[in-house]
């Protein structure tokens, strides 16, 4: 499966748990290999280049880290949008 | 001073001998390129002083693009009474091995940190890291541009590995068993991806002594303490041994009493150790500094899950590993801590520590998962054996 295509999945995914579960990077990684059959390192991948872009960020909150999809605020104070 | 806000609490703690916090921050307040984030902070704090109330809210998203640690979101939870600190984020820059530093370094650092930053420093937190207190979220990306183009990288937050800290080792202490500062240099560049990119159920931290003297408090910080030792005869020099009596000491009372495991005994001027029983607590070595030595046959003790007492109670790390060659390029350390991570990563809840987690599921699972044997140095409470539960057969006898 191409990078774009698993990150795809990765987003659909991050989408559908907004709101519901805060998810770590872990958590996703898993789910995503045993979604695609990929290897967690192929996943683990696509994801971090997704977090280098700024297409997913970075949270912390309750003493815990975890990846979330970014906010409008976020993109501009990064100069992405 | 600036004299923004009357601070007649604060300045009381400015008198005596001591050098004084409120002094600095004063100082801070007109040498930094942004004096209204430490007036602020002097107005906000005298206000917490006289109503007895914390000002402080932290976490959220903060931090350098790419990087989920290093930046920890602080905010006056009373932006518009004092808006110089409505952001007024921690940055941690990785730390070198055994804090040392040029003082052109110090100055670069300090340099960059009062173009960006409220130029307050506490120097080292409790990690290790070189802590710089207070700057702006839109000031983040630019600090980190110009402090990684000059060789600084941030350091570890959140759940992720926390930056490894280590005691001065071989560079300055006699007592350094293991090369303290290679190996948390080492094991900082191994696991740069899960410093910078948190994804961990909690933090995890590894400190390294060269000794049980433990100048890092490995045994009592860290999920992941690595403290040198010696496996064979601690090397006594009998003839330095009566020059410490002939002086005063009282060798009985303050060495062989001491002794935490009475493997020592002093009898006609001569200490004999038995060995075999020495738990390598370094306590007479380090008061006989001169006759006592240890043994030839050197590397570190590992233990796992120490930590403070968030969530729940304080824990020390209990012995895993009793003794390894710690040699470089320390792949047996590096293999034991990724399987040690990925066992703790695959079961812990959120929030728990591996120290934590070791008690909640038991040492056996824990040592079959990363393929140690029991050993009785893992035994850490006599009366108690973590490693066997009975079956009802066993009480029929």
């Amino acid at each position: 499966m191409e990078q774009e295509e698993i990150q795809g999945k990765i987003f659909e995914y991050m989408q559908q748990m907004k709101g519901k579960k805060k998810l770590k990077e872990k958590d996703i990684i898993k789910k995503i290999s045993a979604d695609t059959g990929e290897e967690k390192d192929t996943v683990k991948k696509a994801l971090r280049a997704m977090i280098d872009v700024g297409k997913l960020m970075y949270s912390y909150g309750g003493g815990a880290s975890s990846v979330e999809i970014p906010s409008e605020e976020y993109l501009k104070e990064k100069g992405l949008i | 001073m600036s004299g923004k806000y009357k601070t007649p609490l604060l300045d009381e703690l400015e008198k005596g001998p001591w050098p004084s916090f409120v002094t600095e921050i004063k100082k801070a307040a007109q040498s930094s390129s942004m004096p209204q984030m430490a007036d602020d902070e002097l107005g906000q704090l005298e206000k917490s002083y006289s109503t007895r109330l914390g000002y402080w809210k932290h976490g959220g998203i903060v931090g350098v693009l790419g990087y989920g640690g290093g930046v920890i979101g602080r905010y006056s939870s009373l932006p518009d009474e004092f808006p110089g600190i409505a952001h007024f984020h921690t940055v941690r820059l990785n730390q070198p091995s055994g804090f040392f530093y040029t003082a052109e370094a110090l100055r670069m650092v300090c340099d960059i940190w009062d173009k960006y930053g409220s130029g307050l420093t506490n120097l080292h937190g409790s990690t290790g890291d070189l802590v710089l207190l207070g700057t702006t979220t839109e000031n983040l990306e630019p600090l980190f541009a110009e402090y990684s183009s000059r060789g600084w990288d941030l350091g570890g937050s959140g759940s992720a590995m926390r930056t490894p800290s280590c005691c001065v080792g071989m560079a300055r202490c006699e007592w350094a068993n293991i090369d303290a500062m290679d190996i948390c240099n080492t094991m900082t560049q191994h696991f740069q991806d899960e410093l910078h990119r948190p994804a961990f159920p909690y933090k995890f931290k590894i400190k390294v002594s060269g000794c049980a003297c433990d100048c890092v408090a490995a045994i009592a910080r860290a999920d992941l303490s690595i403290i040198g030792t010696w496996k064979d005869n601690i090397q006594i020099d009998q003839a330095e041994v009566k020059k410490y009596a002939d002086a005063g000491m009282d060798i009985q009372a303050e060495i062989v009493d001491m002794c935490p495991t009475s493997c020592m005994s002093y009898d006609n001027g001569e200490i004999k150790i038995n060995d075999a029983q020495c738990a390598r607590c370094m306590h007479c070595i380090s008061k006989m500094t001169k006759a006592l030595k240890p043994g030839k046959e050197k590397g570190a003790t590992i233990l796992v899950g120490s930590k403070a007492p968030i969530v729940v109670g304080s824990l020390l790390s209990w012995v895993i590993v009793p003794f390894i060659e710690c040699k470089p390029p320390y792949d047996e350390l590096k293999d034991l801590t990724e399987k040690i991570i990925e066992w703790w990563d695959d079961n812990a809840k959120p929030r728990e520590r591996i120290g934590e987690l070791i008690e909640a599921k038991g040492m056996r699972p824990f040592l079959e998962a990363i393929g140690v044997p029991p050993q009785p140095q893992q035994v850490k409470e006599p009366r108690k054996d973590p490693f066997f539960f009975w079956a009802e057969s066993d009480f029929k006898k």
